[in-house]
């Protein structure tokens, strides 16, 4: 559906393209340019002469398996957020009633008014040798002796990211569902299809958008996440934006940047894929008939 | 194969509302059965607790006998054509039509040539792979239809279907559930707040409101025996008369309204102050001057009406009611404030229950 153009339109148009351009795009074009300069260690000077040396860097000092840790560690939270929220987000849209529906999605979003860091640290008291957790397992005889494994692990630091982002699956994915007509399912159940059948072959394929919504905000806020890894990861624990904090200190430009362009690579590449896959710009769209 | 319906002392509450109150239906196997009444009036309320997707407050909803308030819609023998369609918008023409078959573990062949038999029973051969959302209003009500009709189920649901379809359209399809009806032999219950649907359709229907049954019958009978004042205008008889005194002369009623007496039908109402003289406007007639059993009556005014022309007519008492009259006719010598005799053809007036009578009108 195509809105009526005004003759004010472009007008109207020009603030909006002029911010995106100059805090997004511009940014962005500098990050991908500078990541070809040469950087002189010797005077932490950059120069424009064209250097492929920060790519390089990449595979110096073990770099690229923090690359690759954090992919796996982005993937797998949002594979674990999105387990968690459709459920969720199935339960807030279509076995609530209203007043319920609001108060759990305040529940979803309440955390939301403290920062990462106090959330982060909050963790360590639930999962440290004398936390909640290991008291609790140890007074209910589950274990003899605290789990060391708890705090200061992948395992800390996934439970971590998935409590920081699990709301950016939710929501995407509450949005996906809203726009299901209810009349879907009960058609699907008028011809004999059961919970999981409806679930499996009309939800599901009909909220693809918002599942992918979901996957891709959280993959892109854990990618750029710094202080979970920082305050529950085990010693020598890295993540690229901490990575790329390193690397900054000595105003190695090129290579942090270099860093930075195969990150946005992979998530420009996770976005085409998505859209090209689940149609994820139809989540925006107006419903059609 | 057809099933029977019978709908026991059913209440559906919500709250303190009640869509349906104390609800009792007998739905024959193969019947037409439309459920008449405008919106809230409860129909859809009863429609959804014979598909299944509601359960009732008290009473009980049996198919051929057997109790089935605890049977899930998935378990029903029960087919619905949903008001919105609900086409399944990720699925081909095909697919959807099949959906509930590959449930019930058909494929291959088979499946195949289901599909194709339900698609040509609503001439939609050749559909299958389409997209469903690119097709016309009147394509996709058949392949809504389809969808149902291929499961062979006993009972056919249709809420509403016709709603936001054009006017034509709507006479297509409204044949073609008639045509199918004929075909399947399948027990149809329609919901409508269409009365042309209703009438056109129906072996039988029932009037509802307020989340009661006001009359069930068959289609004709609401016009010659309405069973109360708010059917009869519901229906379209909208000249509704207070009578001052009812007699009995020869075993024929007479109303007298405004000093005026008029032969009516009475089936046993005869209380004045709880009755109303309903009068079908298609049996009055102007009568020439002076003819006999005739009221005098004074002219209001003319409304043109396309086909015809409503001409409106006053007693001295101020009670108005209405003839339809031919749209040409000459209407020069029906100024207003003249007054006209009228004739009544028989039956031409009914005496019924005031029940549903807005007060004081």
């Amino acid at each position: 559906m195509t809105a009526p153009r005004l003759p004010i339109s472009s007008a109207l148009m020009t603030p909006p393209l002029m911010a995106i351009l100059a805090l997004g795009l511009a940014p962005l074009t500098i990050v991908v340019v500078w990541s070809f300069w040469s950087w002189d260690p010797s005077t932490y000077w950059i120069k424009p002469d064209l250097s492929l040396a920060g790519y390089a860097g990449i595979l110096e000092a073990g770099r690229w398996t923090v690359i690759v840790s954090t992919l796996v560690k982005a993937f797998a939270t949002a594979l674990l957020c999105l387990l968690i929220a459709y459920p969720t987000a199935y339960a807030v849209h279509f076995l609530a009633g209203r007043r319920l529906s609001i108060i759990l999605l305040a529940l979803i979003t309440i955390p939301f008014f403290t920062s990462y860091l106090i959330r982060s640290f909050s963790w360590r008291l639930v999962l440290g040798r004398t936390g909640v957790l290991n008291t609790w397992l140890q007074d209910l005889g589950m274990i003899n002796a605290p789990l060391d494994w708890l705090l200061f692990s992948n395992f800390a630091v996934i439970v971590g990211l998935i409590a920081s982002y699990l709301p950016f699956a939710t929501f995407p994915l509450l949005l996906s569902m809203r726009r299901v007509d209810p009349t879907f399912l009960a058609a699907a159940q008028d011809l004999g299809a059961g919970f999981w059948k409806s679930l499996t072959s009309i939800l599901l394929p009909l909220t693809m958008s918002g599942i992918f919504a979901g996957f891709l905000f959280v993959f892109v806020m854990v990618v750029g996440s710094s202080t979970e890894v920082q305050m529950l990861g085990g010693a020598g624990a890295s993540i690229v934006s901490v990575m790329i904090n390193d690397v900054m200190r000595v105003a190695n430009y090129p290579l942090a940047f270099a860093i930075s362009t195969i990150v946005l690579i992979v998530i420009f590449g996770l976005v085409l894929i998505g859209n090209r896959m689940f149609g994820l710009s139809s989540l925006f769209e107006d419903q059609s008939p | 194969m057809a099933i029977s319906i019978q709908v026991d002392h059913v209440s559906r509450e919500y709250g303190p509302v009640k869509a349906l109150d104390d609800v009792t239906l007998d739905i024959k196997a193969g019947e037409f059965f439309t459920l008449l009444g405008s919106s809230g009036c409860g129909k859809s309320s009863l429609l959804k607790l014979i598909g299944g997707f509601d359960t009732q407050t008290s009473g009980r909803v049996c198919f051929d006998g057997k109790d089935v308030s605890g049977l899930a819609a998935n378990k029903r023998p029960v087919n619905t054509v949903f008001q919105s369609l609900a086409l399944f918008p990720h699925m081909s023409v095909a697919q959807n039509v099949g959906y509930g078959l590959r449930l019930r573990g058909l494929s291959g062949s088979s499946l195949d040539s289901r599909i194709n038999d339900a698609l040509d029973l609503v001439e939609l051969s050749g559909f299958g792979p389409r997209n469903v959302n690119i097709l016309s209003g009147g394509q996709r009500q058949r392949v809504a239809l389809a969808r149902a009709l291929v499961m062979e189920p006993g009972i056919l649901l249709l809420d509403e279907p016709l709603t936001g379809l054009d006017e034509r359209l709507r006479q297509q399809m409204r044949d073609e559930f008639g045509r199918l009806h004929k075909r399947t032999g399948a027990t149809f219950i329609l919901v409508t707040h269409n009365q042309d649907e209703a009438l056109s359709l129906s072996d039988r229907m029932a009037v509802m409101h307020k989340g009661r049954i006001e009359q069930v019958d068959a289609p004709a009978r609401f016009f010659d025996a309405p069973a109360n004042a708010f059917v009869a205008r519901f229906i379209g008889i909208d000249t509704l008369l207070r009578p001052e005194k009812i007699d009995t002369a020869n075993g024929q009623a007479e109303a007298t309204i405004a000093g005026q007496t008029l032969p009516v039908r009475a089936d046993g109402f005869l209380d004045p102050a709880a009755s109303v003289v309903a009068i079908r406007p298609d049996r009055l007639f102007l009568a020439p001057q002076g003819a006999p059993s005739s009221l005098l009556l004074t002219v209001v005014g003319t409304t043109f009406r396309g086909l015809h022309r409503d001409l409106k007519l006053a007693f001295s008492d101020g009670q108005t009611l209405v003839i339809a009259i031919e749209a040409d006719a000459d209407i020069g010598q029906l100024t207003v404030g003249q007054k006209v005799p009228v004739g009544l053809k028989p039956d031409a007036a009914v005496l019924v229950s005031s029940a549903g009578m807005p007060q004081a009108g």
